[in-house]
């Protein structure tokens, strides 16, 4: 019998499959094979990128030339600008406004090759590290209400370039799926006076069906209510609203379960493509931070979201989370 | 300059890249397989291939899953959800679980191996329209089901298979679906604010800036929405103010036809 599932955050219901479930070799989804060749990420390249924001490189090296560990520039083709004033406005019924923001690209590491589950601990924190920077930097604006890190890695789940790279786009609005977590969280803290995701920890902790990993400061699982198969959330067990609070122990720690959840991920299946984002509470407003709890939210690229998701809203998901959770606690 | 442009119903906000707008030419297509239509289980003559009809326009042969059709429904051979059991509401500490009860139909528009719904007559466009609104009447009479979706994915890249064979579905679920909530929540915010229907303002709106209009005729219109979140998102609206889909004139099969 399929089980509709109730995100508890949100409110959205998930039909999860219970009795044909995909196993890993069902699915048939794009290989992502990396093909080099001339790459702007890459040493030596750093004149086909804008110039550096921001880098973490060795001491004697010049800006925008190789050297460095990580690196971030402005990305070259930007959804949105960064000059300019919000220039709110009515148009009859609709709302519009000019494309206020920030997007930059960070470049990971120099290798072209190597995705985090390749690197080690001390790149990958650096990495982290980096994020927590330009995050940290861009809250300083008060033009920009939200900050939205996501990672697209292979052509299938829409990364324009093959050299692993992560994006921070800054808005100047709270983006409606981050409103909705938002809006979900309150509601529950005023109901129950405690915060919804740390409910959810405690209770995969207890259950542990759905546990991949747990270490000290962070625990990965597959949701309860999985919108995709084997879609893992990774959360900080201590209670925080803001990705980059984080403490230098919990870099560390993030830094291990991330690679080591990614890694699983990829020997289940081989090449894959997959995203993933990073929800951390709203800048520059009011939003109270007592009820929000920063987490990552790791999407594969398995299936085709068509007609029945767009039009509903529901999500199909054909390998419950426990399913999912038991074949990568396996590898 | 980019622009941020909000969606008047639901409140979302969609980013426009106003510069770096991509031409028809500038999208890629998917390529298909010349051998697909032998394997086609849709087609007039292989009805054994599906399950039990459960609903069929047939003028030349009475016979329940034989030839002679011009319209066919059918269940999906792996249906999302199930017809039989009951919801058994239950909690699981913070999450909320019930039963996966619900209908999932397949509509087959033609008797004939054709593979886009442009490509039919407006008179069996007009049938299969009419079909939907016999199959959601029908399904509304079970009282566990909350909301029926008919939806249609056309071309591998958008879910729609291998087999070029036009069709839809339907799917009823036993909850509301978010989507739907979100658009009557906002529909409602805005009457209570203005006493007037949000479609019916931008239906108005619409038609006279004219500069998203694609066609206008006989009660409806096809518009590229203001805050459109897709290139070349299309919607197709009654202009008559109607909340259900009721027995539908042949001015939406012209539309959808043209």
């Amino acid at each position: 019998m399929p089980e509709l599932r109730r995100d508890p955050v949100v409110g959205r219901w998930v039909i999860v499959d219970t009795d044909h479930p995909n196993k890993p070799e069902d699915f048939e989804y794009e290989q992502n094979i990396v093909k080099g060749g001339l790459c702007p990420f890459c040493y030596g390249n750093e004149f086909m990128t804008p110039p550096e924001i921001s880098c973490f490189r060795d001491p004697n090296t010049q800006a925008n030339s190789p050297g460095w560990q990580v690196r971030v520039v402005a990305n070259k083709f930007p959804a949105l600008q960064i000059e300019g004033e919000l220039d709110r406005r009515g148009l009859g019924i609709y709302d519009l406004s000019n494309g206020i923001g920030a997007h930059e690209v960070l470049i990971e590491s120099p290798f072209h090759n190597k995705d985090i589950p390749e690197l080690l601990p001390e790149e990958i924190e650096s990495y982290l590290k980096m994020c927590c920077v330009r995050a940290s930097d861009l809250k300083k604006d008060s033009r920009f209400k939200y900050i939205m890190v996501f990672r697209n890695y292979g052509s299938a789940a829409g990364a324009s370039l093959e050299h692993p790279h992560t994006q921070l786009v800054a808005l100047p609005m709270v983006p409606k799926n981050a409103l909705e977590e938002i809006h979900g969280a309150r509601d529950y803290f005023n109901y129950r006076e405690r915060c919804i995701f740390c409910d959810i920890i405690r209770q995969e902790i207890g259950d542990k069906t759905r546990v991949i990993l747990e270490n000290k400061y962070f625990i990965s699982f597959c949701p309860f209510v999985s919108r995709f198969p084997f879609e893992i959330m990774i959360m900080p067990k201590q209670h925080s609203g803001y990705f980059c609070h984080i403490s230098a122990e919990e870099v560390v720690a993030l830094a291990q379960i991330l690679k080591e959840t990614l890694a699983k991920l990829k020997k289940v299946f081989l090449n894959l493509s997959y995203n993933y984002i990073i929800h951390s509470a709203p800048i520059n407003g009011e939003v109270d931070v007592e009820y929000y709890h920063w987490h990552l939210e790791i999407m594969p690229k398995l299936t085709q979201v068509a007609g029945f998701e767009w039009g509903t809203g529901f999500y199909l998901d054909p390998t419950s989370p426990e399913l999912a959770a038991q074949y990568l606690k396996a590898v | 300059m980019p622009e941020l442009r909000k969606d008047p119903i639901i409140g979302r906000w969609v980013i426009i890249a106003t510069e770096r707008a991509r031409r028809p030419d500038q999208f890629s297509g998917h390529i298909h397989d010349p051998e697909e239509a032998k394997a086609c289980p849709f087609c007039e003559g292989k009805e054994a291939k599906t399950p039990s009809e459960i609903y069929a326009i047939r003028p030349r042969n009475p016979t329940r899953n034989g030839p002679g059709w011009d319209l066919r429904v059918v269940p999906s051979i792996s249906p999302f959800l199930r017809v039989e059991g009951d919801l058994d509401r239950r909690g699981n500490g913070v999450y909320d679980v019930m039963n996966g009860v619900g209908a999932h139909e397949v509509v087959i528009e033609t008797n004939q191996h054709i593979a886009n719904m442009a490509d039919l007559s407006e008179e069996q466009i007009t049938r299969v329209l009419n079909c939907y609104s016999d199959r959601i009447a029908d399904l509304e009479k079970d009282m566990r089901l909350k909301y029926v979706l008919v939806f249609k994915n056309y071309g591998k890249g958008s879910g729609g298979g291998a087999i070029r064979h036009t069709r839809s579905q339907l799917i009823a679920t036993p909850v509301n679906p978010k989507r739907v909530k979100e658009e009557l929540a906002g529909a409602r915010q805005y009457y209570e604010y203005h006493e007037r229907c949000v479609f019916c303002d931008l239906i108005k709106q619409e038609l006279e800036q004219k500069e998203r209009v694609i066609l206008d005729f006989d009660g409806f219109v096809a518009v590229s929405p203001f805050a459109a979140r897709f290139p070349f998102e299309t919607w197709i609206l009654p202009k008559k103010h109607g909340k259900r889909l009721i027995k539908i004139i042949i001015g939406i099969s012209r539309l959808c036809h043209a």
